[in-house]
């Protein structure tokens, strides 16, 4: 796998768009998160309505907290990582270069392990920059660091999160094939048809709304400014954990069963 | 043992037959030209066996063994048209194929002067010409000095001088040992360089075998004929037992018969016949004659 990597490597680490892409994401989504933490902790006693507000979401910028509130806001900013796996995914369909990396002597499953070994490479950078996101920040707003640890694992929800919607672009650039349409879908798929299937499916206090594909990983990690109060789900975590695994799973089934029956062409 | 041997191949895209029941082998040492017209299916037959299509019945064997990613790294391969990395330079391109090939860089300067692009070996593939990126396609296919080479049209984009080299090439590859496979619509091209051919039309194998026998096997004979009254001589052979077609060619006439229609016979009729020739010449079959015999004349074959 570490080969694969390699020579995953050498294809992108001179394409400009895969670092324009992925340092907007670790320039911008920290940038946004410590100038919103900023800004809301500057408020902190302002007046008595805004205190009030607070008192009712907690304090989402220090310990334990902010791992969500990190976790979060990374899921917002993550689409830019699922729009540049999609590029680097259609870009080898477009130039065909799949076809010459099986002409080469790779296997239709080694093709599918490098990109696997490039989506692993998005998680952990992912994780890592919303580790050092919410480690700062909760460090620079939190009075003290006893409570470092206690929500921590909210990064595990939000490397499942990437992970799902990484396969989710997978999918979606494997079978449409043309960057422009792909990322279309994807976004159709990301912002609307999975969240107007929540709320179909979430309309007569069901709660099926949160087994949508993408609404699984979405519901572990909640809005941290949406009040405790209004939070509708029961389904357990470990509920939405086993759902996410079983998405995975039926995704990379698509996706194998797909390419190594496919004539290559563009 | 052959190289490759293709079994009963057939490929379907939908109702469309683009492969029936193709089967050949390809022996060693040889240039094996796959001739047919554009759209006959010859790409269709080297895609299925580097297994980026998938045949729709039959099967293919590489030595004896069916085919694998360990055979596919040891043959070099320039399928349809050059598919590389466009914001890579020609250098780190190669380097992407040497790591798949499991073979090491070493090769990549040696590759690249072969085919006169070391100069622009830090240039990005989009700035190459048609030409350029052809030939670095070629260099691709030649990193790790592989025994077996797979070669779709490849003087496709090149200039005169550049399809000369690449024959040429071609040829001295073949002396060392290399068997090559060679796709191509181009008569002259494999005529000039294939030890062998199949002919291919609308994904039917029409003939295969040593680019001799498949002459040899023409069912007509070719004259090149003059008299004194071209007119009258035109007239005489006309008259001939096994004549095909009499036809003027410049300041002589084009005589078509049956392939047992030997040179002294011709001669001897038109004698029998009052007429003394000035000139006659057997004329060679060329694998063009060949050809439109085999596919037919029309431009859709």
């Amino acid at each position: 796998m570490i080969n694969l990597f390699k020579t995953e490597w050498l294809k992108i680490k001179t394409y400009r768009t895969f670092w324009v892409l992925l340092g907007a994401f670790i320039v911008m989504y920290p940038l946004t998160f410590y100038f919103s933490a900023s800004k809301f902790m500057a408020h902190k006693s302002a007046d008595i309505k805004e205190e009030m507000v607070k008192s009712f979401i907690g304090l989402p910028f220090v310990f334990p907290k902010v791992w969500q509130s990190a976790g979060w806001l990374g899921g917002l900013f993550f689409v830019l990582i699922g729009m540049l796996f999609i590029l680097l995914i259609t870009n080898e369909v477009q130039y065909r270069t799949h076809r010459q990396n099986i002409i080469d002597g790779w296997s239709r499953m080694d093709f599918l392990k490098a990109k696997l070994t490039l989506l692993i490479f998005f998680v952990l950078i992912s994780v890592a920059v919303v580790f050092i996101t919410g480690l700062f920040t909760g460090l620079v707003f939190s009075d003290n660091a006893g409570h470092l640890l206690e929500g921590i694992y909210y990064l595990g929800y939000f490397a499942l999160m990437a992970l799902l919607y990484l396969a989710v672009a997978f999918v979606v650039a494997m079978l449409v094939k043309r960057t422009g349409l792909s990322i279309i879908i994807y976004f159709a798929i990301v912002c609307i048809a999975d969240n107007l299937l929540w709320l179909m499916l979430t309309l007569k206090d069901s709660q099926l709304g949160y087994f949508t594909p993408l609404e699984v990983v979405d519901s572990l990690l909640p809005n941290p400014f949406k009040p405790g109060l209004l939070e509708k789900r029961t389904v357990s975590d470990t509920s939405l954990i086993a759902a996410a695994a079983c998405y995975v799973c039926l995704f990379s089934f698509v996706i194998i069963y797909y390419f190594k029956n496919a004539d290559l062409k563009t | 043992m052959a190289i490759l041997s293709l079994q009963d191949i057939s490929k379907n895209y939908g109702r469309v037959q683009a492969l029936q029941h193709v089967s050949f082998e390809v022996p060693s040492s040889t240039v094996y030209g796959i001739l047919g017209p554009n759209g006959s299916g010859k790409t269709t037959l080297l895609g299925i066996v580097m297994d980026v299509l998938k045949a729709s019945s039959g099967n293919y064997l590489w030595n004896g063994k069916p085919g694998s990613n360990q055979q596919r790294r040891q043959t070099g391969t320039l399928l349809e048209t050059p598919n590389f990395y466009h914001y890579l330079s020609a250098s780190d391109n190669l380097k992407i194929s040497a790591r798949i090939k499991g073979r090491g860089l070493q090769d990549i300067d040696a590759v690249l002067q072969t085919v006169n692009l070391y100069e622009r070996k830090h240039s990005a593939f989009s700035t190459f010409s048609l030409g350029m990126k052809q030939r670095l396609a070629i260099a691709a296919a030649l990193l790790g000095n592989p025994d077996v080479l797979v070669f779709d049209e490849p003087t496709n984009g090149l200039d005169p001088a550049g399809i000369a080299e690449i024959r040429e090439l071609i040829m001295q590859l073949n002396k060392a040992g290399k068997t090559i496979i060679m796709a191509s619509h181009i008569l002259d091209e494999v005529e000039k360089v294939c030890t062998h051919v199949a002919i291919i039309q609308k994904g039917i194998l029409k003939t295969a075998g040593p680019v001799s026998e498949v002459l040899q096997s023409s069912a007509a004979n070719n004259f090149l004929l003059a008299a004194a009254d071209l007119a009258a001589l035109q007239h005489i052979l006309q008259q001939m037992p096994g004549v095909q077609n009499v036809q003027p060619a410049g300041e002589a006439l084009l005589l078509t018969c049956n392939e047992n229609i030997t040179a002294e016979q011709v001669n001897r009729f038109c004698f029998e016949n009052g007429m003394v020739l000035s000139k006659l010449i057997v004329k060679k079959t060329s694998l063009e004659t060949r050809f439109l015999e085999i596919t037919g004349k029309q431009s859709d074959r």
